[in-house]
């Protein structure tokens, strides 16, 4: 049987000494890795030493795109990224919607790269197929996200895929991220940062070798029936034309005037990004390509009351290449503190005020360059708490390894029951991400009764599933979840859907099952798996990760910043 | 030519590239957009959508369009 999904090599730059090779991917770590995510913590793991800061050169950023990127499987363009992130000082892993990034890399015939070192001046990769060269980026720097990407568009063409920083990442803030093809966002915790390091504005790559898979006859006969399962799909149409608003209702009144067209990452059946057109006001004709237009609504919650400087506000933060959960979080605790007069009125410089569309765009500006109070703020809480002391400590929101949580008093979810997100991004020593906890697999507030169903399609095991729901067999008890035993098992299923390059969001990894996953694997690869086969290699990929946590050590911030009652 | 006319709707396009995949896996037995005879360029608000001089009207393309952007129409043979 031949190999198929993979597209073969591994390309390692080192910045620093301008050197660029190829080697051949080891088929023998795909069977053990997987591949995509799996096969990237494990090359991360040889790769990046101990003892170095996440800003050093010598601090790797290892890319990787499973075995199903660039096939015509639904949903398959995941893209993972590790390095040693700034914001918690240990190994983080990244993920986003690869747009047109993953199935480019792979068709230009990588599956995954390894950038070392630090280049004197700014630089962009190119990988045109064979074609890598480091480019001058002088012309870039200091460029938005978007400028960066369409101006790499403008010269190079399309179709081609880009990770781009803006001048938050180039600047080195902690909260920084890049962005995949100007509108999926990479690296919660200051991948964009790393980037900064190593003057590394962009790496665009374009390719024409193509993706072979292993066994076509099984694999077509696999994916006709599943694209059918899909298609017959009741609410397929009201999940392309809404994505998340299926599940935000009352927001869905704001999404009909700004929406104009709905995109989707390559192969994905039921494209959730968006671009979006302000109809008026003083931001009309404004528009916007994002991840997703639930995001472009978040600064409503944080205290702006007009939808459009709303989506404006999110337009200035993804320019700098900004998280703005962070941002947000530190602009209330900077707020706080001048209240207090633990800042006092010199040093605050500005008015700092989450509903006002000018403080916001003057603070994203002075974070990003740097500039007065900004240099400090740009290092995050553990910035402003080592510069102000302990007497800033009570003033800051809860935070978990010194991030603000996603979920969490303060945060952008909301928090009435502890799910497996609100676990799993205490435990993890990376802190809050989005995908801490598996919050593809569960949001707090669903029902339980649906669980075994989810349960036996993430391949849990009949005995287990008893023991994460123990009163499954007495109805007329309330019912149980064991959240730490779910965890594992969430943990679990977002690996198997990141190392074959699946999306984890609910609309679509609902089509997915261990077991399908298992045999269109083995179709695909020519690796033979089944789901005890699969079962191992994830846990062995999730093992290497712990592992790799602790070999790294050092973690910044205490699990809870801070004590606090939770009501 | 082929056996089907091929409407066209940009609007609806996502540039999701299901229709390269479909057509270069139909014809080259490889996942390779850049040698799929249907051509999509989505650029945000735009999206331009094109046949290659190659392309013989097949309609595998349109099978697997979930957008609708692709629809086919069989061609009526006429005698004279």
């Amino acid at each position: 049987m031949n190999r198929g999904g993979f597209a073969g090599k591994v390309l390692y730059v080192d910045l620093t000494d301008e050197e660029i090779k190829q080697e051949p991917l080891d088929f023998s770590l795909c069977e053990k890795f997987i591949g995509g995510l799996g096969l990237t913590v494990k090359l991360a793991y040889d790769n990046i030493e101990p003892g170095n800061d996440a800003l050093s050169p010598e601090n790797p950023i290892v890319l990787g795109a499973g075995p199903f990127v660039g096939t015509n499987l639904p949903a398959t363009s995941r893209v993972y990224a590790v390095t040693k992130l700034p914001s918690s000082g240990t190994i983080g892993w990244c993920g986003g919607g690869g747009m047109n990034f993953g199935c480019m890399l792979k068709n230009a015939g990588f599956d995954h790269v390894i950038i070392k070192g630090r280049a004197q001046k700014p630089v962009f990769l190119q990988i045109f197929d064979d074609d890598v060269q480091i480019l001058d980026a002088e012309s870039l720097w200091g460029k938005g996200v978007e400028e960066t990407t369409e101006a790499l568009w403008q010269e190079f063409g399309r179709p081609a895929g880009v990770i781009a920083i803006g001048r938050a990442g180039e600047n080195k803030v902690v909260f920084s991220m890049a962005y995949i093809d100007r509108l999926s966002t990479l690296g919660r915790g200051g991948f964009g940062a790393v980037m900064g390091s190593k003057n590394l504005k962009a790496v665009i790559v374009k390719g024409s070798q193509g993706i072979e898979v292993a066994d076509r006859k099984r694999y077509r006969a696999l994916n006709k029936d599943f694209l059918q399962t899909i298609r017959e799909y009741p609410y397929l149409k009201e999940w392309q034309e809404l994505g998340m608003f299926k599940s935000f209702p009352m927001a869905s009144e704001l999404y009909d005037p700004i929406k104009k067209r709905r995109i989707a990452c390559v192969s994905c059946p039921i494209g959730d990004k968006d671009v979006v057109e302000i109809p008026d006001g003083e931001y009309k004709g404004l528009v916007k390509c994002t991840t997703s237009a639930t995001n472009l609504f978040t600064p409503l919650i944080h205290g702006l009351s007009d939808y459009r400087e709303s989506i404006k506000c999110v337009t200035i933060l993804d320019e700098y290449g900004l998280d703005k959960f962070e941002f947000f979080g530190l602009m209330g605790f900077v707020k706080n503190l001048g209240d207090q007069g633990i800042i006092s009125k010199d040093q605050l410089e500005s008015e700092v005020d989450s509903g006002s569309i000018q403080s916001i765009e003057t603070w994203a500006g002075k974070i990003s360059n740097r500039e007065g109070l900004g240099d400090i703020m740009a290092d995050g809480f553990n910035g402003i708490l080592k510069h102000f002391g302990e007497g800033a400590v009570p003033y800051a929101p809860p935070l978990v390894r010194g991030m603000l949580p996603y979920a969490g008093p303060g945060g952008s979810i909301s928090w009435n029951l502890f799910g497996t997100m609100e676990l799993g991004q205490v435990l993890d020593p990376r802190g809050p991400h989005v995908g801490s906890g598996g919050s593809p697999t569960y949001f707090a507030k669903r029902p339980l009764e649906v669980f075994p169903r989810h349960l036996r399609r993430m391949g849990v095991p009949e005995e287990t599933i008893a023991r994460i729901l123990p009163r499954l067999d007495s109805p007329d008890q309330e019912q149980i979840l064991n959240v730490g035993r779910l965890l594992k098992y969430s943990h679990r299923w977002f690996t198997i859907l990141g190392s074959m390059g699946i999306c984890a969001r609910a609309q679509i990894n609902r089509f997915y099952n261990a077991a399908l996953c298992a045999d269109l694997y083995e179709a695909v690869t020519g690796i033979e798996t089944d789901l005890e086969k699969l079962r191992k290699r994830v846990d062995r990929v999730w093992t290497l990760l712990r592992m790799d946590f602790i070999k790294n050590g050092k973690y910044q911030g205490r699990v809870w910043q801070k004590r606090r009652r939770l009501t | 030519m082929g056996k089907y006319t091929i409407q066209v709707y940009t609007e609806r396009c996502t540039g999701c590239l299901r229709c390269e995949l479909a057509c270069s896996d139909l014809y080259t037995k490889t996942f390779n957009p850049s040698k799929a005879r249907i051509q999509v360029t989505a650029t945000g608000l735009d999206c331009m959508i094109r046949f290659t001089g190659e392309c013989n009207y097949c309609g595998v393309c349109v099978d697997h369009c979930f957008y609708d952007a692709l629809q086919k129409e069989e061609k009526v043979a006429v005698n004279e």
